[in-house]
Order: structure tokens, then C-alpha cells, then sequence
């Protein structure tokens, strides 16, 4: 009888294992297991804290039970993976057990703050010592074994167990959004039905799992035909379909407010800041490939300057309109574009990147400095910027009415800046600019011999840019009603910076994507506000690992980093370097 | 040194495209370039050989303004180009190709080429933001012409959508061919075109240069080590050595020139 596993393998589940381990060890300990261990996904079934916990067996289990990278040696079997997961589970409940005992024995609290004796008592299932240890074991074990089943499992029902369980997931996580629209709405039963005590009842979770299983069930055949006949599919077809899809999203864009309520409509109107900031940013590094980090100056620069000109408190003191002031705010802009684009000309690459840090830090410190106290008002900011638009906004469109109060007057303004900035870019990239900045991204002297001049096309795409960021910070900047150099700090170039990263750089559907995720979900999960960083880092490096060309990739880029590197040989040939002498 | 008067013996030809007189370049103590007197008649295939090291290279980066001399002129139709920026030269009508192919190796072939007739085309950023109908009528005229540039170097057009750095070798070649002559230029530079090829590649790239100076009234001068190349296409050779012009004439001339046999076999010919 051929032995159970081999010693590689071994070696590969104790791996995977140790690994699990340290990730279960790491959530415990940073505190995020205790800040949702009392946040219900089912209510009195399930916390997202032991969602997060089992997730990591889970797909520990799932990446042991994967055929192992090096095929030499024998495929283990389906039987041999599913032991594969389980040992892996094993150790990481194990090593979790262990680290509980010595943490109820003794008092580690002084250096891991976050291990508290209800986090030990949540995680040891309320058992004693001795007992909590075999359980939290058997349940890692256990968890592992099934994260292999799932991967010896067909597909189609691995398909359909995983989105049923993230229906489940995202159901209870848009429950804070969700319910209280519902009950507004007079929509109870619903409402009742779904949620108790902000988690999903049992009912409502069978529910959404059946329903996510059964989307996916019915959705792959019809979304591979899809696909095919979309692909086969001619030109005009497809700019049909592009059209269309660009209908619904503005569709759903301009009937969000109405239906979302007040705190939806907020993040909205922050995640269209964030979009306005990095559709600038995507025409400096996506187009022009000029890796910028300092690039919220231009967001300070645009809300100073717009405190500046229209806020009656503010040095300047004449309060002009915000309407006319924004020419004057952009026109500003771009001057602090070319200003700080033409010392870095010559400068390529990481260079780049390190003096524009600089620059964005120097902005930051002139609007804290107590020098510029008298007119820019140190640490207070300025305030009393009057909002542009109607406190309230009530319109009879036939038998439509349209409302909106507080963010959701600025919701439509945002968006329709943020719409336009999209559709300049969008030409610009299809146009000799930005072929001329695409030209320059790859290779800056060859674009220069070709008749780029890159010293105007660099300066036009910082121009630009800082254009589109200033815009974002003059709505910033009415929307807060005052400003505060606090709000200009290297974080938020940082996440401009991540949003194109994760949507895909120079590709204008990936930025959307990018902005709703990194800036609208960590919204919708409060709890989550204080790991926010913690999750963006997580979130980047996965990105980087699995998928570097972004959510949804410039088709140049994804085809870019995909690819098996075939690069030719460069031989030289020796050619006949002598004159042929016989013929002399 | 007195760069005043050009020197005497240069009697002036019927039409120069080209003429470089006294260019030096020295780097740091070494001297890439000596007083260099050369001239390229138009529509003429010139060449320029010399081994390795000779500062051939030196002597093409200096006329595209990639580097500046250290002293002496050049002249391209009429226009002095001491001074000027490689995207300047590029407008005046000098294009070129580079000995390691240098494609935009991210994007798409046909927008190498387009990218490449970027100087000849007017489209403002403002006007692009704006979406002005001239803005597309040109871009659908160069996306025209390059698609006919494609063909014109034998690059077939189901690649246009391809990214340039998938080509195989000897398509990068052309395609980079493509790009250049999408400039409409008077002078063609081609450094290298034919290294890393095969017999057979070659004959079809030599075959080519001289279709393109027939068909586009095009100036050619070339830098190349493939004696079969230079011999078989250019009307004139001048051949570089230690930086200093050796010797210039017909192919004829320059293959029983016993200065440049000694160059290019050096201690072996004289042993």
C-alpha cells in the first residue's frame, strides 16, 4: 500500500498550516476578531468575527487540497486532499488552542492588548480549559477538511456554494443601509423578515444562500454564451452594448439619491471626490506613466483656494460665488501644475515619485504653517464656506418628485463633474495626447526622437491633472463648508493612488470600479474604519500577487503582465565585414 | 578652431539635403567624432561604415539632437539644427531607427505608427477635450495612412491590433520602419536595419530601402556592418574610423581603398 503522504507533501500542509496558523494568531491579536466577534451575520448562529476566523481554515484547506505547484511525484487522490485539508485545519485550531490556554493562564494583556477575556471566552465556544482546546482543534480540522471538499468538488457546486455563501455575507452586511431605508419606506414585514438584531434571521439566510446558489447555477452556462457571442459579436454591436451599459449606469447614477437615503448618498458623494481625484491622477501615471505621490496638493490647493475666494471669513474676505470663483480655482490649478511639473521634468521614475512626496508634503506644511497663519489660517483652516446649492432641492417632474437635502444637493454636481472629467479623458487617451503620453510612458527618448515634445505633453498631463484634482478639492471644500490642512495628508494621495492601482491603471471603467471599492465599501462596514489602512495594505499586495493589471485592465496592460515573457534573443549577425577581395 | 568659411574642395552639389562640416564631439578626453565633413545629395542612399567604436552612432545621435556637438554645423535643407530638440529635428523632416529596435512595446502596432505621424498632425488637447469633427476626420485619415504604411513595409494588418512587443523579430523591424516613415520625412536614418536577420530577411529589407526611396522620393542614409547591404544599395560611402572620416566615395572606390581594408582588419592585414 502506496504510504498516506509523502514527505513533500507533509511538508507542504505543515507549511500551509503554519501559515494559517500565523494569519488566525495575526486577526486575534490586531484586535479585528474582537471588534466583530458581537457583529451577527446570522443572528444567533454565526458573528462576522467567526466568519473571519473560519474563513482562514477554510481557505487554507482549499489551497492545501490544490495539485502542489511541482507535479513530480504521485497526484494525491480526492481522498489523500481532503486528509490534506483537514491537517492543515488541525494545526491551525491547534496552534490556536495552544495560544488560548497560555493566554487564559497567563495575563499577556500587558503586550497584546486586544486579547481580552471575552475574545479568549468567544473564541473557546464558552467551553473550560481542556475541552476549548479539542473543540477549537476539531472545528479548525474540520473547516479545512470541507475547504478541500470544496476544491474536489465539481465546479459548478463549488460555483454555487461560493456565491451563496457571499450572498449570505453581503446580505448582512448591507443590513445598517438596508433596514433603515426599509422601515422608512413602510416596507416592516420585509425588513422583519430579513433581519433581527442586525444579522440575518435563519430563514433569511437560507434564503439568500438558495438564491445566490441558484444565480450561479443558472448564470455560468449563460454567462460563458454571453461572453462568446459578445466577443464574436462586430464592432458596432459591441460600442451598442457599451452604450447601453453606459445608460444604465447613468440611470442608476441619477436615481440613487432618491432612493438610498441620506447616508448612502454621503459615501456616494465621497466616493465621487475620491473618482474626480483619480480621474486626474489616472491622466498623470496611467496616461503619462509619471508615478506622482504628492498629488493631494492639488486637492489642498483647490480647497484653499476656493475657501480663499468664496468664504466671507477667509483673508481675502470677498465671498465671491462659488460659480465664479471655480474658473479663477481652476485657472489657479493649473499654474500649480506647470509651477510644480517644471522642476521635475527631467526627473524619471522612482526619482519622480520621491520629489513629488516632497512636494505634497510642503503643501501640507505651508497650509499648517503659523507664517501663513494671517491668510491661510494655520491649524483652524477656514471656515464658512457657503454651500453653492439649495439647502434643499424639491422638484414635480410630471409625477416624478425629486428631493434632496444635505450630500444628496451635492450628489448630483459631484457626479456630473466627475462624468465629464471621465468622457475629456476618455478623448484624450483616444487622441494624438494621449497616444503622445502613452508614447512617453514607454520609452521617453524614442517619443522624443519621434517628434513628441515630452517637455509639453509632461506639463500639459500635470496641468491637467492637478485641474481635475483641484476641481475635486473646490467641492471638497463646500461640502465640508471649511477646510483644515488635517484633511491634506500623504494618505490621501496614497489612496488616489491605490483606487487606479486596483481598478486598472489608464483604464477609466477600472478607476470607477477602484473608487467604489476602496472608498464605498470600507463605509458600509463601520466597523471597519479603524483597520481601514490595515485592509487597503492587505488589499494592494493580494492585488500586486494576483491580478497587477487592475480589476478591470487597459486591454495594452492586462496582455502587459500576462504573458509568458518571450523576449528574442537579440543575436548579432556578423555580416561580411571585408570587402570581398576576389573581386578587387 | 575657426568654423567660419566652409572648407574649400567641398564644391557645392546641385542639391544638398544634408551637410555637416568640421563636427566634433568629444566626451570627457575621448574624441567620438573629429572634424567630420559629410554631405548626402538628395534622394541619394548614403552609407556610413566603420567598425565597432567608430562613432557612427555618435555622428546619427548628434543630427537628431539627441546630443549636442561640441563644435562645428549641421545643415538639413536650408536649416541650421545646432541646437535643437530631438522632437525640433523630427518636424524638420528627419526620422530614424534605432540599431536595437526601439518600439512603444505597450501599445498596439498601428498606434506605434500613428504615434509616429504625431508631429504632422494638429489636433490641440483642448480640441480632443472638446470632440471637434476635424479632431476625428484626422485621426481616421492617419489611422488610413498608417494601415497603407503597414502595407507599404510588408507588415500585415491583422497584426495592427497587436501589441508591438508580441511581433516577431523581423516584423519589429518593419513596423519600426512604418513608424519612421510616418512622418513623411525628407531624410530616413536607418542605423543597423538588417542586424539580426537572415539572408533572406536582409535581401528583402535591402529590397525595400530601395523601393521606399523610389516610391517616396525619400534620402536615405545608412548605418550598417552587412558589406553585402551597403554595397548592393548606396550610391555613396563614408567610412569612419577612431572617430575621423577615412575615406568617402562609390562603393567601388571604397572597396580598394587600402585605408579602409586597414581599418577593418587592423594588424591582421598588414601582417
Amino acid at each position: 500500500m502506496a504510504e498516506l503522504i509523502s514527505g513533500r507533501q507533509l511538508r507542504r500542509v505543515a507549511t500551509i498550516g503554519a501559515v494559517a496558523a500565523v494569519v488566525v494568531l495575526y486577526l486575534c491579536m490586531v484586535g479585528l476578531v474582537e471588534a466583530f466577534k458581537d457583529r451577527n451575520v446570522v443572528t444567533g448562529v454565526i458573528t462576522l468575527g467567526a466568519v473571519m476566523l473560519l474563513a482562514v481554515p477554510l481557505i487554507a484547506g482549499y489551497r492545501a487540497a490544490l495539485p502542489a505547484r511541482d507535479p513530480s511525484g504521485p497526484t494525491p487522490g480526492p481522498a489523500q486532499r481532503i486528509v490534506f485539508g483537514l491537517l492543515v485545519g488541525l494545526i491551525a485550531g491547534a496552534v490556536l488552542g495552544v495560544f488560548v490556554l497560555i493566554a487564559s493562564a497567563v495575563d499577556v494583556r500587558g503586550v497584546l492588548v486586544r486579547i481580552s477575556p471575552p475574545l479568549l471566552a468567544f473564541i473557546s465556544f464558552g467551553l473550560p480549559s481542556g475541552l476549548a482546546q479539542l473543540a477549537i482543534t476539531g472545528v479548525g480540522g474540520l473547516v479545512g477538511a470541507l475547504g478541500a471538499l470544496l476544491l474536489v468538488s465539481p465546479a459548478r457546486i463549488r460555483n454555487a456554494v461560493t456565491s451563496g455563501l457571499v450572498a449570505v455575507l453581503f446580505m448582512s452586511m448591507i443590513e445598517p443601509l438596508l433596514r433603515p431605508r426599509l422601515e422608512q419606506l413602510d416596507y416592516t414585514a420585509i425588513s422583519d423578515f430579513l433581519y433581527k438584531a442586525h444579522g440575518l434571521t435563519e430563514m433569511a439566510s437560507i434564503l439568500c444562500f438558495v438564491v445566490g446558489a441558484g444565480a450561479a447555477l443558472l448564470w455560468q452556462p449563460g454567462n460563458e454564451l454571453v461572453r462568446r457571442s459578445i466577443e464574436a459579436a462586430p464592432v458596432q454591436t459591441r460600442r451598442r452594448i457599451r452604450g447601453w451599459t453606459i445608460a444604465v449606469l447613468v440611470v442608476a447614477v441619477l436615481i440613487l439619491p432618491q432612493v438610498s437615503g441620506t447616508f448612502l448618498a454621503q459615501v456616494a458623494v465621497l466616493v465621487g471626490l475620491y473618482l474626480l481625484l483619480a480621474l486626474g491622477l489616472n491622466i498623470v501615471v496611467g496616461y503619462a506613466g509619471l508615478l506622482d505621490l504628492g498629488y493631494v496638493a492639488f486637492f489642498a490647493v483647490g480647497a484653499y483656494l476656493t475657501a480663499l475666494l468664496t468664504s466671507p471669513d477667509s483673508s481675502l474676505g470677498i465671498g465671491l460665488p462659488f460659480f465664479v470663483a471655480l474658473p479663477i480655482v481652476m485657472l489657479g490649478a493649473g499654474m500649480t501644475g506647470l509651477l510644480i511639473g517644471a522642476p521635475v521634468l527631467r526627473l524619471r521614475g522612482d526619482y519622480l515619485a520621491i520629489v513629488t512626496l516632497g512636494f505634497g508634503e510642503i503643501a501640507r506644511v505651508l497650509f499648517e504653517s503659523d507664517a501663513l497663519r494671517p491668510w491661510l489660517g494655520g491649524v483652524q483652516g477656514i471656515l464658512g464656506i457657503p454651500s453653492p446649492f439649495p439647502v434643499r432641492i424639491d422638484l414635480q417632474l410630471g409625477t416624478t418628485h425629486i428631493f434632496a437635502t444635505g450630500p444628496q444637493v451635492l450628489y448630483y454636481p459631484i457626479f456630473a463633474f466627475c462624468a465629464l472629467a471621465a468622457v475629456f479623458a476618455y478623448r484624450l487617451s483616444n487622441s494624438r495626447i494621449g497616444r503622445a503620453w502613452n508614447a512617453m510612458r514607454e520609452d521617453e527618448s524614442v517619443a522624443e526622437a519621434t517628434g513628441v515634445s515630452t517637455v509639453n505633453y509632461k506639463l500639459l498631463a500635470f496641468a491637467l491633472g492637478a485641474t481635475t484634482g483641484c476641481l475635486s478639492g473646490a467641492l471638497f471644500a463646500v461640502q465640508l463648508g471649511s477646510v483644515f490642512p488635517g484633511s491634506f495628508d500623504v494618505f490621501v494621495s496614497i489612496t488616489v493612488l491605490a483606487v487606479i492601482i486596483l481598478g486598472g491603471m489608464g483604464s477609466i471603467p477600472g478607476v470607477i470600479l477602484g473608487a467604489i471599492v476602496l472608498i464605498g465599501l470600507p463605509e458600509l462596514l463601520r466597523e471597519f474604519v479603524e483597520y481601514r489602512i490595515l485592509v487597503y495594505g492587505a488589499v494592494l499586495v493580494a492585488m500586486m500577487l494576483l491580478r497587477p493589471e487592475g480589476l478591470i485592465p487597459n486591454r495594452g496592460r492586462q496582455r502587459e503582465l500576462h504573458e509568458a515573457e518571450s523576449e528574442e534573443e537579440e543575436e548579432t549577425l556578423d555580416g561580411d565585414l571585408m570587402p570581398q577581395r576576389g573581386q578587387t | 578652431m575657426s568654423l567660419l568659411s566652409t572648407p574649400p574642395g567641398t564644391a557645392p552639389m546641385t542639391d544638398v539635403i544634408l551637410s555637416v562640416h568640421h563636427l566634433t564631439k568629444r566626451f570627457e578626453g575621448l574624441v567620438a567624432n573629429r572634424e567630420i565633413d559629410f554631405e548626402i545629395p538628395r534622394q541619394a542612399i548614403v552609407s556610413m561604415i566603420g567598425p565597432n567604436g567608430a562613432g557612427k552612432t555618435t555622428f546619427f545621435n548628434q543630427l537628431t539632437g539627441i546630443i549636442e556637438p561640441t563644435s562645428g554645423t549641421m545643415e538639413f535643407d536650408g536649416t541650421s539644427l545646432i541646437g535643437m530638440a530631438p522632437h525640433e529635428v523630427a518636424e524638420l523632416g528627419i526620422a530614424r531607427t534605432y540599431q536595437n529596435i526601439r518600439l512603444f512595446a505597450n501599445m498596439t502596432v498601428l498606434a506605434n505608427v500613428m504615434v509616429g505621424r504625431h508631429v504632422r498632425m494638429k489636433a490641440q488637447w483642448y480640441e480632443a477635450v472638446i470632440g471637434l469633427p476635424h479632431v476625428a476626420r484626422e485621426e481616421a485619415e492617419v489611422e488610413q495612412r498608417s494601415f497603407e504604411l503597414l502595407d507599404l513595409v510588408g507588415l500585415p494588418r491583422r497584426y495592427a491590433d497587436d501589441l508591438a512587443k508580441n511581433l516577431p523579430y523581423g516584423h519589429q523591424r518593419r513596423l519600426e520602419l512604418a513608424r519612421a516613415l510616418a512622418s513623411d520625412p525628407k531624410l530616413l536614418l536607418l542605423d543597423e536595419p538588417t542586424a539580426g536577420m537572415n539572408p533572406g530577411e536582409t535581401r528583402q529589407m535591402t529590397d525595400l530601402i530601395a523601393r521606399l526611396r523610389r516610391e517616396l522620393d525619400l534620402t536615405i542614409l545608412l548605418i550598417e556592418h552587412d558589406m553585402k547591404v551597403v554595397m548592393g544599395v548606396s550610391e555613396r560611402i563614408t567610412v569612419l574610423d577612431y572617430g575621423e572620416r577615412i575615406a568617402e566615395g562609390t562603393p567601388e572606390e571604397i572597396r580598394t581603398n587600402p585605408r579602409v581594408i586597414e581599418a577593418y582588419l587592423g594588424k591582421q592585414a598588414t601582417a
